[in-house]
């Protein structure tokens, strides 16, 4: 009996007819990828593997060999800075009026007190960071997240987070900064700018990379499963996030989830 | 009347004897002890690797209950296994995790955890205990330990870092491989065994 009940559900669930709640992510994992988006994405993964193999890595290792720990810090605090308005404004759309506040104030605080933003003296005074973008925006307005996507370069995405993605980097000061002079100088100073946040971002995560493809049978399926997992924290129409699921090894076919 | 409330008290009784919650104090007090003696005598210890090493896999096999974690990963493949597949993948999934986790002890260095509190589980033998890693830029990092009593002791069965549950993620990836590999189960041993240095 609870076998057929679970099937149905299933079935319930696949054809999309989940409501959306906490439950509506399990839905998209279920109907997330056909096999044919499979075949596309594990292609696109093991593609953007060498390019990390070949190119970001041995760039990220010459990046860490000239800059030290303290000088990586700066560069992420910076970046993480400039970007503050963007959540400010996401965090408004959100109808999340004290996160706004909180964070124009911290932009406020660390673009002055913080040197433009290299020293998150924000935090210190009890500011703390909470950053949001335009992808947990859609999730507050219950835009479903689709299915999981493997992007060129980018990696593991889904329709709703790339998205996202593209509207912060037009939302970004940074961008509107290069737009409003005009100048090929200043679209020089953006894209390098966008690659130093982005080579900062790998340097800094490398080794964690490193051993979790290490420690997997299935390298893709891990990251997969763990970018999907993480997404589920993010808040869909306004409703808390359940805790992680629960299980119980003895809940019947439970793996037909995946 | 009287002897109705006299049974539905008996009852109710009953129910709390022997659905015993699990007690959050001492679960907390149990995962406290794990990260304090993994971060005096693994993390900032001067011993060699290979001492940590054997440390770290006394602290993992005694806290963590890998016989019920491998149970859970191998999914509806447990139940096809045979018992002589089962006790391997048990073994190569122990070794393996070891093998993986010692390799990450340097990304621990320097940090702390801090005990949030308890939250509980869908099971009452089992318990969340909260804690979160505080990082230099951002908010810290969110951790919980999935705990559960089994005849008598307190063992982890799970650890979930910002939502991403390690029992869980193992599942997708391993079920999928066996889903994948002409010799199924089989399949899955030998590519773990290749592994294991």
């Amino acid at each position: 009996m609870l076998n057929k009940f679970s099937k149905y559900i299933a079935i319930m669930t696949v054809l999309g007819l989940c409501g959306c709640a906490g439950t509506k992510e399990s839905c998209d994992e279920i109907s997330n990828e056909t096999s044919g988006l499979e075949s596309y994405n594990r292609a696109m993964f093991s593609f953007n593997n060498k390019v990390d193999k070949y190119v970001l890595r041995p760039a990220a290792k010459g990046y860490k060999a000239v800059t030290n720990e303290y000088v990586r810090q700066r560069v992420s605090n910076f970046f993480s800075n400039i970007d503050e308005p963007i959540s400010a404004v996401n965090h408004l759309l959100q109808g999340e009026f004290a996160n706004s506040g909180n964070n124009l104030g911290r932009f406020a605080v660390n673009t002055t007190l913080g040197v433009v933003g290299l020293f998150d003296v924000a935090s210190s005074i009890g500011m703390e960071k909470n950053k949001t973008g335009f992808d947990e925006t859609l999730a507050t307005w219950c835009v479903p997240d689709g299915p999981y996507v493997v992007l060129p370069i980018m990696g593991p995405s889904t329709p709703r987070a790339a998205t996202g993605f593209v509207v912060d980097g037009y939302s970004s000061p940074a961008y509107w900064m290069a737009q409003e002079s005009g100048g090929e100088d200043a679209w020089l100073v953006y894209y390098s700018a966008s690659g130093l946040k982005y080579l900062n971002l790998y340097a800094e995560n490398m080794s964690m990379l490193e051993s979790l493809e290490e420690g997997s049978v299935d390298y893709y399926e891990a990251v997969k499963s763990m970018y999907l997992q993480n997404r589920r924290k993010m808040k869909t129409c306004g409703i808390e996030v359940q805790e992680t699921p629960d299980y119980d090894f003895d809940m019947g076919d439970m793996d037909d989830d995946y | 009347m009287k002897k109705i409330l006299f049974w539905v008290l008996g009852i109710i009784g009953f129910a709390q004897v022997a659905y015993a919650d699990i007690n959050g104090a001492k679960a907390t007090a149990m995962v406290e002890n794990l990260t304090k003696e993994g971060i005096e005598k693994i993390i900032n210890s001067t011993s060699s690797q290979e001492e940590k090493n054997k440390v770290f896999k006394q602290l993992f096999t005694e806290n963590l209950d890998l016989d019920f974690i491998g149970k859970y990963v191998l999914g509806r493949y447990w139940r096809t296994a045979t018992t002589q597949q089962r006790k391997e993948f048990i073994d190569l999934y122990k070794e393996f995790n070891v093998q993986t986790w010692s390799k990450r002890f340097d990304e621990f260095k320097g940090k702390k955890f801090v005990f949030n509190g308890t939250g509980s589980a869908n099971n009452p033998n089992q318990i969340y205990v909260n804690t979160s890693v505080p990082v230099p830029d951002g908010q810290p990092i969110d951790v919980k330990w999935r705990v559960y009593e089994h005849n008598g002791k307190l063992k982890i069965i799970d650890i979930i870092i910002e939502n991403v549950s390690l029992a869980q993620t193992a599942r997708n990836e391993y079920t999928s491989y066996i889903a994948k590999s002409p010799k199924g189960v089989e399949g899955l041993l030998e590519n773990l065994r290749s592994k294991i240095k």
